[in-house]
């Protein structure tokens, strides 16, 4: 069983048009968007790897934070999936998340996030002694995402202490300082979110060589692996026996929606990894699912055989530099 | 039709220390009409349901008369809910768990729900952990199609 945590979950809402007003400064009036169409799911890093591995057959168990009405809407999503369900319900109202995609600007979206609701003491609390006696079974957990406030921020660096001593291996799919926390407890693998700023820790990973030195470091510090994102159709793994680059050799203009590509990697790794398959190999599963989820409208590819067709386009070399 | 095939997999439970406040809440919040309660290893021990805790709100007088026509007014219920809100749920649950196996009957999931008069059933494993809940709007759903 796979175990994921969404700490600070999101109902993600989709909207295409067909432009987006050039300058949203100094308007002389209300700006209205038609949108043709929308989607929307439920949504946040773990929810969404969840998701994911719910609709390859794997079984999984989605836990964290919900509120609200839209954490309702969460709840039956994931429901409605297959996906094992059990939140710890707070104050509030889980937070919505908002992206605009113009046509021929797939690549470029415009993205409104929201904070979420603060988590009560009492709440986590609760969650921990959920997620204590949760990982018992677990043989995979996935941390993923934002930490809402509330939450310390060495929160994941606890659930990896947790998982570790119950024998489960974890993926940490999150950025910023939780992840640099966590990376002290030595995860299976770390995936860092370098979304809002290029940057491990004070490491820079804007360059390959960047990558990998950080990569090592991270390595060095007892982290089995380090999957970082190198431009969008190419990824850097590093682990303790060398170096592999991954590139999916595919036109950005096959892209129609990039929001959860990312996650869609973290559940295809896991899926190959189930299925017996070596980490690079995994890895290259991985990113053919995250190549094919960009290619649709829906947030993940949940069709097998795309991901199949996909992973032709993928390609590993063995790197080294840095 | 199978119980794990027809059930919500929605894991939401308390533990035997959740205070009677947080489980009102958590009912409200979940729009379930009982919890299950589970202990330390996740096994199911008890259930907690709306007509638990206003058994517990009443005086003694009213299971005895079988009717509610002599209650003062709600004020007396809320002062005793006040008393009470700390208290731990696992003096209030129902011991005796009625529940079913993944791979019970829809057939035997209904007979249970008619003969006791329950709106949902929890769905356990051979451990007797929770893997899901099959409610009454569940299998009537099911059934129209």
């Amino acid at each position: 069983m796979i175990l994921t945590v969404t700490l600070n979950p999101t109902l993600d809402k989709f909207y295409w048009v067909d432009e987006l007003p050039l300058c949203l400064d100094q308007p002389e009036e209300a700006i209205l968007i038609r949108s043709e169409r929308s989607l929307m799911s439920a949504g946040g890093k773990g929810i969404n790897v969840s998701t994911f591995l719910a609709c390859h057959g794997a079984e999984t168990i989605a836990l964290g934070f919900l509120a609200g009405h839209t954490g309702q809407i969460v709840l039956q999503d994931l429901l409605a999936h297959g996906v094992t369900a059990n939140f710890v319900w707070i104050p509030g109202e889980t937070r919505t998340n908002v992206t605009v995609i113009a046509r021929g600007r797939e690549y470029h979206p415009l993205l409104i996030h929201e904070e979420g609701p603060p988590v009560p003491e009492e709440a986590l609390r609760i969650f921990l002694r959920k997620y204590e006696r949760m990982v018992r079974c677990a043989e995979y957990v996935v941390l993923g995402g934002a930490v809402p406030s509330g939450c310390p921020p060495d929160c994941y660096r606890t659930l990896v202490r947790i998982a570790r001593t119950a024998g489960a291996r974890v993926v940490v799919h999150a950025g910023g300082e939780p992840l640099v926390r966590a990376i002290e407890e030595g995860p299976f693998l770390v995936k860092p979110d370098v979304r809002a700023e290029l940057q491990l820790g004070d490491m820079p990973v804007s360059t390959a060589q960047q990558i990998v030195r950080a990569g090592k470091k991270v390595v060095g510090q007892g982290v089995g692996a380090c999957l970082i994102s190198h431009h969008v159709t190419g990824d850097i793994l590093v682990t303790g026996d060398g170096v592999w680059e991954l590139e999916a050799r595919v036109p950005l203009s096959t892209f129609k929606n990039l929001v959860g590509a990312d996650d869609a990697l973290v559940g295809g790794l896991l899926v190959a990894l189930l299925r017996g398959e070596e980490l690079v190999e995994a890895a290259r599963y991985g990113m053919a699912a995250a190549m094919a989820s960009a290619e649709v409208e829906e947030k993940l590819c949940l069709d097998e055989s795309a991901i199949r067709r996909e992973l032709a386009h993928v390609v590993v070399r063995r790197g080294g530099a840095g | 039709m199978k119980a794990h095939e027809v059930m919500r997999r929605d894991l939401t439970s308390v533990e035997l220390d959740t205070t009677v406040d947080h489980v009102i809440y958590l009912l409200h919040q979940s729009g379930l009409a009982s919890l299950p309660v589970v202990d330390e290893d996740g096994r199911v021990v008890g259930i907690i349901s709306e007509r638990d805790l206003i058994r517990a709100l009443l005086p003694g007088y009213v299971d005895m008369l079988e009717s509610s026509a002599f209650l003062p007014s709600l004020d007396q219920l809320g002062r005793k809910l006040h008393e009470i809100g700390r208290k731990p749920i696992a003096e209030f649950m129902v011991r005796e768990v009625i529940a079913a196996r993944p791979d019970d009957s829809d057939l035997h999931l209904a007979d249970l729900m008619i003969r006791k008069g329950l709106k949902q059933i929890p769905v356990l494993d051979d451990e007797n952990r929770l893997v899901g809940v099959v409610r009454r709007i569940d299998l009537l759903h099911r059934l129209r199609r």
